[in-house]
């Protein structure tokens, strides 16, 4: 996608070349998508059943049905560095529906996969990691949640990591062994130095 | 092992001389065979006697080439390897005939289908399994047998199943070329479907207007013998002989012709009407989708053919009020129990049509769970002016006239993921936009809301009816819709689909939705079509003998499809198809006789034991016992055998030849395969 010399950013961004080009499609990718999700991807008829299910896309510019024709097109690069990418809640409405029998759901997981494989991830999705290595919970429990729970009658904490965080060591085992509480140390450095 | 003889005697004892001709058929064969070295092989087999190969063996030089050789290497039997029997097994035929040879000495080797086309990566070992082929058939035809086909006289009688359009246009068509016609619906009345419907795409004639006159010849035909509320019950026999067991359900009133018959003169239902009115017990009317009562003694709706009277049995309480207003006409009658009717035809048409797949099935759409969602064949009857509401399309929840419309299209159809249908249902783009049509031409001011994958106008004039109705307002959104929620205080429904086009999900509050809801073959259709014999495909819809070449035919000899039972149809495809299985059907009665293929078994007498175990294994009953000399042996009814061999890989005593598969035939075959070239 060549772009020209406009000296207004937003000019030179309308004006860039759309036309697409064989050579943007990776097939390996489609494959690969659908080695990791277990889906056949390439299935997708592109009828919008996902999108018009999804509850994020009524409040985001998110896309599952463009996700879906990225991984049929192999459109790699496209579909790694869309921010879009991680505005998926995982609510497997769209897996539910899906006339062909696919799992959208999974092709947006396996694409986070590669995504992070190249180091693309949010920052507040390498913060939860953090949180899951420091207290077992990807959202830790606070006092306004132990307040609640202490009226409802229940424990101030809940029987997890929370309530016993000398089990928050083999959850750190977990994690150090795939290298992932490494990775987002050193990727938020990167980015926040 | 070789010491079963044929029972045919005056065999005059030949050393075998076999002609081999392999087939290239382009690159077919020749492109992953090699042909030159199958061609070596074959010369090296015994009982071999001349070997060549073609380009293409079916063409006429092909088959010169076939005859001369028989002739000049005074061959005593042809093997030709190359495609399957089913397509070119009665050329070769025809071609061992022309060279004075009995057209059953010829032998297939099957070296593409099963062969060239699954190993077109392995060119060696496609060449060593064409050599095995070769070596086989060969091996069979040294011993095959002259045999000569038996004609079977055919009944001047056809039966068409299901009184549809396909079916009364297939009646009409048999009849009117003389043939009696038996045509048989378990419904009151005949019509089908198409008398269901409002108007017809994309003309917009009125489906009754146009399908009552064929309503009325059909009941006024001299050839047709109708027989509403019945159903198929059993079938016996085959091509040109097929006995089939009716059975009328009893509708507890009589025609005027089988009052006459029990010495009522005069009487007889005359569709006259006094018996509903007093009828005590209201039940949902079928016809109008379940949206109009009837009584447990009523008709469909006043156009019905044949104008007979039925009674519900499930709801009737036999109070007698009905006999009562009946009076002297003496029709009903309340302990009428089924009949059970033989006759004997010589072919079939099958038209058992289509109904509506549960739709409700598909939850995330709601339907049976919110008023407003209703199915197309539904809204036909609401819009229809003879349909419940006299044409006025209402809101089921409280009866006003919905100004927002929404149009489901593929609900249920194009759907893999196990509940809906994997294929496209055919008619519902088409009778969707006639839908939109309908309400923008009723109700001034309505807004019909179109949800489509594809709009699928691809016969004659759809197209042209596509952009008639999007230049008369109607809103395409080419989107599938997710799901639907209803407001549970309004009760209207709320559509969620993307518009793909614009990339962008889409909220639609509408006052009423249509689904345009998937097809599937009648509930009975696989019960009739076992008992014809005719298979199926996975889907349930009936399959026909060749999707290309042979569309109305079955593998079963004699029997033929019309309509919907096929695979969805519209009303023009049904009707030509009709047309298509009547002319099919004919064809063997006007010929009045049919040949069989001589597989059938035969008794060898000396060795039969009269045990009888043979009988109750055959499933064609072709089978019994005879007194013979003094001895009880079998003895096998020839027309009635389709050669299945069940008898003969079962007798105890090898005392069944299967004709053209006879044991020796048969090993000979697997030795030829087991000990390769070593015979």
């Amino acid at each position: 996608m060549a772009t020209k010399n406009y000296p207004d950013p937003i000019l030179n961004e309308k004006l860039r070349d759309r036309y697409y080009h064989r050579d943007q499609s990776n097939p390996e990718f489609t494959k690969e998508i659908e080695k990791i999700a277990g889906t056949m991807a390439h299935m997708c008829f592109q009828c919008g059943t996902c999108t018009a299910g999804c509850p994020s896309a009524p409040r985001s510019s998110y896309r599952i049905r463009e996700f879906m024709r990225r991984a049929v097109l192999g459109l790699e690069d496209e579909a790694l560095t869309d921010p879009d990418l991680w505005f998926c809640t995982t609510c497997y409405s769209c897996t539910d529906r899906c006339p062909r029998d696919l799992a959208p759901t999974d092709v947006i997981m396996a694409m986070r996969n590669l995504a992070a494989r190249r180091d693309i991830v949010p920052v507040n999705f390498l913060k939860t990691v953090q949180a899951i290595y420091s207290s077992g919970h990807g959202v830790p429990n606070n006092d306004v949640n132990r307040a609640a729970r202490e009226k409802l009658g229940m424990t101030r904490d809940p029987p997890t990591t929370s309530m016993y965080p000398e089990y928050i060591k083999g959850i750190q085992k977990i994690l150090d062994h795939y290298g992932l509480k490494e990775r987002a140390d050193r990727i938020i450095k990167e980015r926040e130095g | 092992m070789a010491e079963a003889v044929s029972p045919t005697t005056s065999k005059k004892p030949e050393t075998p001389r076999i002609g081999v001709f392999i087939c290239h058929c382009g690159t077919n064969i020749a492109g992953s065979i090699d042909i030159d070295a199958v061609k070596e092989y074959a010369k090296t087999l015994p009982n071999v006697a001349y070997v060549d190969d073609y380009k293409y063996q079916c063409s006429m030089p092909g088959q010169v080439n076939i005859r001369e050789q028989i002739d000049a290497n005074k061959l005593t039997g042809v093997v030709v390897a190359a495609c399957t029997p089913r397509l070119h097994e009665p050329t070769f035929r025809a071609a061992s005939k022309d060279g004075g040879l009995n057209p059953f000495r010829f032998e297939m080797a099957n070296i593409r289908e099963q062969n060239s086309w699954v190993h077109m990566h392995d060119r060696e070992g496609a060449t060593e399994k064409a050599k095995d082929a070769v070596r086989i058939a060969v091996a069979k035809a040294a011993l095959l047998e002259d045999l000569y086909p038996k004609s079977v006289p055919v009944e001047r009688a056809a039966m068409v199943v299901g009184a549809g359009v396909a079916g009364m246009q297939a009646a009409l068509d048999l009849a009117n070329a003389g043939i009696k016609t038996y045509l048989i619906e378990k419904e009151p009345s005949i019509g089908g479907r198409m008398s269901q419907l409002d108007k017809t795409f994309p003309t917009l004639d009125c489906s009754q207007c146009i399908l009552t006159p064929k309503m009325v010849d059909v009941g006024r035909a001299e050839n047709i013998v109708l027989m509403v509320n019945s159903e198929v019950e059993d079938v016996e026999g085959y091509i040109g002989n097929f006995d089939v067991t009716i059975r009328r359900k009893a509708t507890g009133v009589l025609s005027p012709e089988e009052a006459e018959a029990k010495g009522i003169v005069g009487g007889g239902c005359t569709g006259c009407g006094d018996c509903g009115p007093v009828c005590p017990v209201t039940k949902p009317n079928e016809f109008e989708m379940n949206m109009a009562p009837r009584k447990a003694i009523y008709i469909y709706h006043p156009q019905v053919v044949p104008l007979l009277y039925t009674i519900d049995w499930d709801s009737c309480v036999k109070c007698g009020l009905c006999v009562e207003a009946c009076g002297e006409k003496k029709a009903i009658d309340l302990e009428m129990q089924d009949e059970l009717v033989q006759v004997k035809v010589g072919t079939v048409i099958l038209a058992t049509g289509y109904e509506v797949f549960p739709i409700e099935n598909k939850e995330e759409w709601g339907y049976k769970r919110y008023d407003n969602v209703i199915t197309s064949l539904e809204f036909e009857r609401l819009i229809c002016a003879s349909g419940p509401t006299g044409g006025h399309l209402v809101r089921p929840s409280d009866g006003e006239t919905p100004m927002r419309i929404g149009f489901v299209l593929c609900a249920g159809s194009r759907d893999n993921t196990g509940i809906g249908k994997p294929y496209c249902s055919r008619f519902c783009c088409m009778y969707s936009l006639k839908h939109a049509h309908q309400i923008i031409e009723k109700i001034p001011g309505a807004v019909p809301y179109i949800f489509y994958m594809d709009i699928r106008s691809f016969g004659k004039m759809y197209e042209e009816f596509y952009y008639r109705i999007q230049d008369e307002g109607a809103k395409f959104i080419r989107g599938r819709v997710s799901n639907i929620q209803e407001d549970p205080v309004t009760k209207n429904v709320t559509v969620y689909v993307e518009d793909t086009l614009l990339g962008r999900p889409m909220e639609i509050e509408l006052d009423m939705v249509v689904l345009a809801a998937a097809v599937q073959p009648t509930e009975l259709t696989n019960k009739t079509r076992k008992l014809f014999g005719v298979s199926c495909s996975q889907d349930g819809w009936l399959l026909e003998a060749h999707p290309k070449l042979n569309p109305c035919g079955t593998t079963t000899a004699g029997v033929f499809l019309a309509g919907a039972c096929q695979g969805p149809k519209d009303i023009p495809d049904s009707v030509a198809q009709a047309e298509g299985a009547a002319s099919a059907a004919s064809i063997p009665i006007h010929k009045g006789e049919v040949e069989l293929e001589p597989y059938y078994a035969m008794c060898i007498e000396e060795k039969c034991a009269g045990c009888g175990m043979c009988v109750n294994l055959c499933p064609y009953q072709a089978l019994s016992l005879v007194e013979k000399d003094g001895r009880t042996v079998m003895q096998v009814t020839e027309a009635k055998c389709k050669g299945c061999g069940t008898c003969g890989g079962f007798c105890p005593g090898g005392a069944i030849w299967m004709n053209h598969f006879a044991t020796p035939q048969i090993v000979a075959q697997i030795d030829a395969f087991l000990l390769g070239g070593e015979q």
